[in-house]
């Protein structure tokens, strides 16, 4: 009963009277916590927005940028690199480079010798 | 073959630079870089570790506090492995995934290990008289970051 001193902070009659702070504080705690568990979600949302408009300004979008690191064996946080864009612009744009560059070798990797793959309808039938 | 929407790749031509340029211009710069360590031009240094299953951006005099229990006592010294990158103003070495333990040394104390603030865990369902409460306390332990050094040894 003396305990909830602690909700003053509360508004309206619920940080004077007991009945009614009983409830919102049973409430209270219930949702912090379910929302430890939802913050971890938000938290990674978060990062990838802001990684995604720092990537843009280099001009790469976040699927490419992110799937390219990886590629090139780069294993940082989504977290870490929210942090490098805000703090280190220029290890991000050298991280942006990196991305770009392995992005390009993927392209030539896949577009295998340059020739043209012999078709069937494009083959040119010689009628003698 | 005639010029069709599949017949060249949606993506933009790209030609990448001669091979051997291209390895001519990474020896020069890693020779550049490994001067400037060695001559020690480099201001603050920020290193990206991996440790407590979380990667942290350290620099020296750096706070870290983690959620698990350490087994060292306060006021040892600990080397952290796992670096994942480190950087300085002019340079940044990037590492696939970790750098080399000789390229890299951090150092850090372990300072206080204490309990976090009481956390309440709550469940309720409204109508059917359940109600549990528990309170939980996590053990902490807070380290300082003292030093982070880099050696020349580039190839």
């Amino acid at each position: 009963q003396n305990i909830l001193f602690l909700f003053q902070h509360f508004r309206g009659r619920k940080n004077r009277c007991y009945k009614l702070a009983v409830r919102s504080v049973r409430r209270a705690f219930v949702k912090s916590t379910k929302a430890r568990r939802e913050k971890k979600r938000f938290l990674r949302a978060l990062w990838i927005t802001r990684i995604e408009a720092a990537s843009l300004e280099h001009g790469l979008k976040y699927p490419a940028f992110i799937s390219n690191l990886l590629k090139s064996q780069v294993e940082l946080n989504r977290k870490m690199i929210a942090d490098l864009a805000i703090y280190e612009p220029k290890t991000f744009k050298s991280l942006a480079a990196l991305a770009q560059r392995r992005r390009q070798e993927g392209f030539l990797a896949a577009l295998g010798d340059g020739k043209e793959p012999e078709g069937i309808f494009s083959r040119i039938v010689h009628h003698y | 073959v005639a010029k069709t929407s599949l017949s060249s790749p949606p993506w933009p031509e790209v030609k990448l630079p001669d091979p051997v340029e291209e390895a001519k211009y990474h020896a020069e710069v890693v020779q550049k870089v490994n001067k400037m360590i060695a001559t020690g031009q480099y201001g603050r240094l920020f290193a990206v570790v991996h440790f407590a299953s979380k990667q942290w951006k350290v620099t020296s005099e750096d706070l870290i506090m983690m959620d698990n229990v350490l087994e060292a006592e306060c006021g040892d010294r600990i080397r952290m492995e796992k670096v994942l990158l480190v950087g300085a103003d002019d340079f940044t070495l990037i590492g696939r995934p970790l750098l080399g333990k000789d390229l890299v040394r951090v150092e850090a104390t372990v300072i206080e290990k204490t309990e976090s603030w009481p956390k309440i865990n709550m469940r309720f369902w409204k109508r059917h008289n359940y109600q549990r409460k528990k309170i939980i306390t996590n053990p902490q332990t807070v380290l300082r970051i003292n030093t982070i050094d880099i050696f020349p040894c580039l190839s």
